[in-house]
């Protein structure tokens, strides 16, 4: 099938996919009970038990430390490739590195109170993500054609250090969690968490979908699997921005059957990544140029770990309705 | 080297036992059906390059029985291109030619191929449309001469030709009417290219990335572009989308053979005034191959050398010569440059050679010449840097060494431009024979003054550009030419042309050219993608003919 008229089913697929989802939701919320626009007249969420919120936050830890694990792999290999060129380029292998490790801590940790060392890790790794995202800005900008579709596919990836935003705030989002442990209301900042951490990882698969996205249209979707991560996720998304915005408290089954699709297909795109590289010149035995210059292995796995974070964020929104 | 007579590529035909080189694979084959000789097939086929290969493929594909002929080897890419620009060589076609008049060409590998696959497996992957008004020169712009081709009709072959070689492009192209998107995107920009985009802003063009034969992402068994830089050479990891690795596959699979080391020295015509088959040299001995049609696909040097030499009673000054226009109106393309000295590194070649283009000159009438040109980055691997250096300016010794040490800091631009048809520049026979027998082809060329106009026109806007990012030690090289085009053009009457618009020749129906050498007027851009849309417009012309039932007795005015 010519490119064009594969962009042109696969954008259609994608559309109808997503309205079908989000009415799909709808319908079920229908079924369900009376349709609220929820957040505003949100109430209170009901208390979490000590052990269930220990659990959420536990799960968010780990969703962190997954994203952060593909940031941290796919940053060395690009700023590895990038010759450290600038001194700043080892930064987020610091804070990725740190921000993996708290998120261990955190994994293993059972305890029900916020971690203050976690805590300033996880901000330190958004705060990385933030001046990252200007940093590949600047470098952008700085080549010749400024703004252009061409410096957007070879210039810094520009979506890319959003990656370690999302890890820190997740991993922040955490610690908010663990630290309702005693019994108190899930709430940060006025809102419920768990509407909190569905928004926040809705808002991130989409910026993922498009990262994956700008990229395999630069590698021209030459196997049809390149479009599987810009038609699934966006499912995912939307239905969980639904669920974040929707009635909190029941189950959602398409929700969670999406987000389990999009963990999986993290961890399956990571294979597609180590066959694309053995379809580079000389494939992997020659992989000391190829892993550099092929797809990055260890870049889908990101779409892991927020759909583990927006797993972590049904459970909240389902075990904890606050309207 | 083995025993094997396989392992060589030079000494003995490789497409032979029913089995043909698997381009894709080390050491693999491919089957390919054969033909017999005495059994006439529906199309024989001279050549294999930008011409030839999609039309093979093409015929193929329809259902004709088809034989392509090259006289050049069949070269497994994987295996036998090296790194090595002097090794490489062999890919070009360094038979002896006579050349002279005011302008002499340099014969090579700037416009030539012997190879299956032709030109296309060393050329530079420049993939660009015609501007249409070209297609109506004359009329619509004064000179040259008008196509009896309609450009809308070519905007959709070329659209085509772009998805069959799967062509890196920009996302929208500056110049000229809309295209579709091209099938891959647009390479990396190496420091040469980025510094044609610093120049032309500067002067207030517009420029983009150019579109090139050459993959970006895997495609099928092609692995992308590694940019590596051996991009005017044989492409060693079939990134480079040439017709070896695509239509002479398709072709193969479609049902054609194709013979490689095999020398077409003369085409038979009967009683009846038809073309019979081809005479050719392959293993040492003159052949005959039977054919219903026969296509001439050898390039504007080679294709008049073929229909002069073959002369018979009835058509004493060649074949589809009635109009005395064989051989005659021969272009070339100026090929100039400017380059110079950045004091930052440029590593100028690192990746294709011509990563970046302004188109400008060619879509800007505000000149006092004809014709347009282009212009691009440069990126000359070292050999052929120190022949511009000797040649263009003399450096020898000392100077030569201190110069070639600021290669990685050199930078240039180097144009494609229009030159204008002339009947005095032709190909004629030369009483000179080659290493087959047969008499070699006198090529005559000099420049006209709108040529040197346009040339010297083009030097200063390179070199304002060069100017303009700081570039120190200008100078310009002033004598290069490369592609070609004429000798067969194709018109409206069998009075002002040789073939019709379907590369019918006037005078025997079944005979065909098709390369090149049809061009009317050359244009201001590598003619490749135009050859290969021309190509693809034949075959499925052909194949209309055949269903329609006009392809044996074509329907003509008088």
């Amino acid at each position: 099938m010519p490119d064009t008229d594969r962009t042109a089913v696969a954008t259609s697929g994608i559309a109808l996919l997503g309205l079908a989802s989000i009415g799909a939701a709808h319908v079920a919320t229908w079924a369900g009970r009376r349709w609220r626009p929820p957040v505003v007249q949100a109430r209170l969420p009901a208390p979490l038990g000590r052990a269930a919120a220990i659990r959420a936050a536990r799960r968010l830890n780990r969703a962190a430390g997954v994203l952060a694990a593909s940031v941290l792999a796919a940053t060395a290999g690009a700023h590895y490739r990038g010759s450290f060129q600038h001194r700043a380029m080892f930064t987020p292998l610091v804070t990725a590195s740190l921000s993996l490790a708290v998120s261990a801590h955190g994994t293993a940790d059972r305890r029900p109170s916020a971690h203050r060392g976690r805590d300033g890790v996880y901000v330190l790794a958004a705060l990385t993500g933030v001046v990252g995202t200007g940093f590949h800005l600047y470098n952008v900008a700085s080549r010749q054609g400024g703004l252009s579709w061409q410096n957007l596919f070879y210039a810094a990836p520009l979506g890319a250090p959003a990656a370690l935003s999302l890890s820190g705030a997740l991993g922040f989002l955490a610690e908010r969690v663990r630290d309702t442990a005693a019994g108190e209301q899930p709430m940060v900042a006025g809102l419920p968490l768990g509407r909190v951490v569905a928004g926040v990882t809705s808002a991130g698969l989409m910026g993922t979908v498009a990262e994956a996205g700008l990229l395999h249209f630069r590698g021209a979707f030459n196997s049809p699997a390149m479009y599987v991560p810009i038609a699934l996720p966006p499912v995912a998304a939307a239905l969980l921005g639904n669920a974040a915005l929707g009635a909190s408290g029941r189950r959602r089954r398409w929700v969670r059957l999406s987000l389990r699709l999009t963990t999986i297909m993290g961890f399956v795109g990571a294979a597609f990544h180590v066959r694309g590289v053995a379809r580079q010149m000389g494939g992997w035995r020659n992989w000391r140029q190829n892993v550099l210059n092929g797809p990055p292995i260890p870049a889908p796995p990101s779409f892991t770990g927020l759909a583990m974070a927006g797993l972590a964020a049904l459970g909240l929104l389902e075990d904890h309705p606050d309207d | 080297m083995s025993s094997n007579p396989s392992s060589d590529p030079l000494a003995a035909p490789r497409a032979t036992g029913g089995r043909a080189p698997d381009v894709f694979k080390v050491g693999g084959w491919v089957p390919m059906r054969q033909f017999d000789e005495d059994e006439p097939v529906d199309f024989v086929v001279v050549g294999t390059g930008a011409g030839g290969g999609p039309l093979i493929a093409g015929l193929a594909e329809g259902g004709f029985s088809v034989v392509g002929m090259d006289a050049g080897p069949w070269f497994r890419p994987l295996e036998e291109f090296a790194s090595d620009e002097t090794e490489q060589n062999k890919l070009y076609w360094t038979d002896e030619r006579v050349v002279d008049g005011a302008n002499p060409m340099v014969m090579g590998g700037k416009n030539s191929g012997k190879a299956v696959g032709g030109s296309t497996v060393h050329f530079a992957m420049v993939s660009l449309r015609f501007r249409p008004e070209w297609f109506k020169s004359r009329t619509t712009l004064g000179y040259g001469a008008d196509w009896p081709l309609d450009w809308r009709e070519m905007w959709d072959y070329y659209g085509r030709a772009e998805r069959a070689l799967s062509i890196s492009g920009p996302i929208s192209y500056p110049w000229g009417p809309k295209r579709p998107r091209y099938p891959y995107r647009s390479h990396e920009l190496n420091g040469a290219a980025e510094l044609l985009g610093r120049g032309a802003e500067a002067m207030g063009y517009r420029w983009t990335p150019t579109p090139l034969a050459t993959v970006s992402a895997p495609h099928g068994h092609s692995h992308p572009c590694v940019y590596r830089g051996f991009c005017r050479f044989g492409c060693s990891t079939n990134a480079k989308q040439s017709q070896l690795v695509t239509f002479i596959p398709r072709a193969l699979k479609a049902g054609a053979e194709i013979r490689d080391l095999a020398m077409v020295g003369r085409i038979e015509v009967g009683a009846d005034g038809r073309a019979t088959g081809v005479h050719y040299m392959r293993d040492g001995k003159w052949r005959f191959q039977r054919a219903r049609n026969v296509v001439v696909s050898g390039y504007a040097i080679e294709t008049p050398r073929l229909l002069l030499a073959s002369a018979t009673d009835r058509h004493p000054d060649g074949l589809a010569n009635s109009s005395g226009l064989v051989g005659k109106n021969l272009m070339t393309q100026s090929n100039q440059a400017v380059f110079g000295t950045m004091d930052n590194e440029v590593r100028w070649n690192k990746g294709p050679p011509s990563l970046s283009i302004t188109e400008h000159w060619n879509y800007d009438d505000a000149k006092d010449f004809h014709g347009g040109y282009c212009w691009m980055a440069q990126g000359p691997m070292p050999i052929e840097w120190v022949t511009i250096q000797t040649g263009s300016r003399g450096l020898w010794g000392q100077r030569l060494r201190d110069e070639m040490e600021k290669y990685n800091h050199s930078v240039g631009l180097k144009m494609v431009g229009e030159m204008l048809p002339d009947e005095r520049n032709r190909v004629t026979l030369h009483d000179d024979t080659d290493q087959y027998g047969l008499r070699v082809a006198r090529v005559t060329y000099g420049w006209s003054d709108n040529d040197k106009a346009l040339i010297q026109h083009a030097l200063g806007q390179m070199q304002t550009s060069l100017e303009a990012v700081g570039a120190r030690d200008v100078f310009r090289q002033e004598n290069d030419t490369n592609h070609l085009g004429g000798t067969a053009r194709m018109g409206f009457d069998r009075q002002t042309s040789v073939v019709d618009a379907d590369c019918r020749s006037w005078d025997i129906p079944n005979l065909w050219v098709c390369d090149g050498s049809v061009f009317p007027t050359v244009g201001g851009v590598n003619p490749h993608l135009t050859i290969t849309a021309i190509a693809m417009r034949t075959a499925d012309r052909i194949r209309a003919m055949a269903a329609d039932g006009t392809l044996n007795h074509p329907r003509r005015a008088a």
